[in-house]
């Protein structure tokens, strides 16, 4: 053994750093722009004109129905460079990480506002409240309560699939520690921290929804 | 006249429900219909407030036709209470915002105005106590009071109740026929489907028979439970009295 583990991982600790503020970055801008772009397309899924709401089906079937690590080298090398003529890890990572994102959290909102009784629809209808009224004040805040838990699982996934994006040179985490083991060829030392950091960072995301959802409840 | 129902059908796919309805329900009248499961009692009033589309044929809401494209139906709905068997309370807010939403978003009416009305209407219905409590720690009879103090905090001008009883313990029938009975009183035009026949008999000015989409019969309580002109009524009665 020539190499202390210690003093590489000494030397590397303030790539690791940024690596894991880059990880947390894209982590959250997948959340946020996910969520956001997430509940239009399930709003857009459930149009109830078939052919309105035939781009969103397709969107979904598309981001869920194919790797994501070939979206992210589409977007990286394909959609990226020919919108905005250069290429950009970061923009393309975030990008990836949201439309993919999105697809999933489409899903996971359509199925916690149908989960909803219809009754709760029927009251607010009845009392004058229009379409999108109801959604607001009455469907919306309760799916969101019910859907937390299964949210929860595609934050922790999004986390752990942002590693992809080590492949466009995107400096996160799991890309530095390629780097580190490249340069000294080693295999434990650099993954086995990169472990450890997601284990915290995943940890970490449950114990935030988790308090999220004992807040939210109601009794 | 408050409500009209001119030849009135309704159809969920092939099953035709609803066979050419007529009614009408005058100012401050109270309309209870019975009726076997099935005969489209509920239905009915479905259609009244829209909840169900309407197949073919007229509903009108003081004299608006509900059925027509430009009536503006959300609008007409705030004037038509709607009580539930299933009460359809909001589980994620308290009683009083329970009471308070659709009077400050729908009528933006000020905080300050719907709370007071909203606890003026909950010690109506015996419940100025639970105003902060959660729906899911109410029992039956409770849920389905604060249900009509949430309806009448939109100050409709008629009330729909879609068998508000059905759903109790026995022993908690009682509070909510009380309410009732007290908004009868106070003038409130209402169309009731129920089973209780006790409070038909006490309370309606009439009482409708439906059977198979049809009104079989009305006529005033004491006339149609002691003599009924169609055996089909007769025979219901006879199973339930």
């Amino acid at each position: 053994m020539g190499v202390n583990p210690f003093e590489i991982i000494k030397e590397y600790l303030p790539f690791f750093a940024s690596g894991t503020l880059f990880t947390i970055g894209f982590s959250l801008a997948g959340i946020v722009f996910g969520t956001i772009l997430g509940l239009l397309v399930c709003f857009g899924k459930m149009l109830s004109n078939k052919w309105l709401s035939l781009p969103f089906v397709c969107y979904i079937a598309f981001f869920r129905g194919t790797p994501l690590f070939v979206q992210i080298l589409i977007i990286h090398f394909g959609v990226v460079p020919a919108i905005f003529h250069q290429s950009n890890g970061i923009a393309s990572g975030i990008i990836a990480l949201s439309l993919n994102e999105a697809a999933y959290i489409a899903e996971v909102f359509r199925a916690g506002i149908q989960s909803i009784d219809e009754g709760q629809t029927e009251a607010a209808r009845s009392l004058g409240m229009d379409k999108v009224q109801a959604m607001r004040y009455i469907i919306l805040p309760q799916a969101v309560r019910r859907v937390l838990p299964p949210m929860g699982n595609e934050f922790i996934s999004l986390i752990k699939d942002s590693s992809l994006l080590a492949a466009i040179a995107a400096p996160e985490l799991t890309y530095w520690a390629q780097a580190m083991g490249a340069q000294y060829a080693i295999v434990w030392t650099p993954y086995l921290t990169i472990s450890f950091i997601y284990l915290i960072l995943t940890l970490g995301m449950s114990f935030l929804v988790n308090r999220l959802e004992r807040r939210m409840a109601t009794k | 006249m408050m409500i009209k129902v001119e030849d009135l059908k309704k159809s969920f796919g092939d099953n035709e429900v609803l066979k050419k309805i007529n009614l009408e329900v005058n100012k401050q009248e109270v309309v209870v219909v019975i009726g076997p499961s099935g005969s489209g009692k509920s239905t009915l009033l479905r259609c009244i407030n829209l909840l169900e589309t309407i197949t073919s044929g007229h509903v009108y809401i003081e004299g608006t036709d509900i059925a027509d494209k430009k009536a503006n139906i959300n609008k007409i709905r705030q004037d038509v209470g709607m009580v539930f068997q299933q009460f359809n309370l909001f589980p994620h807010m308290t009683v009083l915002d329970n009471i308070m939403l659709a009077p400050t978003k729908v009528k933006k009416v000020s905080k300050e105005h719907a709370k007071e009305k909203a606890l003026e209407l909950l010690g109506k219905v015996g419940l100025a106590e639970k105003a902060d409590a959660y729906p899911d720690s109410l029992s039956g009879g409770q849920k389905q009071r604060i249900a009509i103090a949430r309806a009448l905090a939109m100050e409709p001008k008629m009330m729909l109740f879609d068998e508000p009883t059905s759903a109790l313990d026995p022993e908690m029938v009682g509070e909510v026929l009380d309410v009732m009975k007290q908004l009868a009183k106070d003038g409130m035009t209402m169309v009731v489907v129920t089973h209780e026949m006790g409070f038909a008999r006490e309370v309606g000015d009439r009482v409708i028979f439906m059977d198979g989409g049809y009104i079989i019969e009305e006529n005033e309580p004491r006339q149609l439970f002691e003599h009924p002109q169609e055996e089909r009524t007769k025979a219901f009665l006879s199973k339930i009295l």
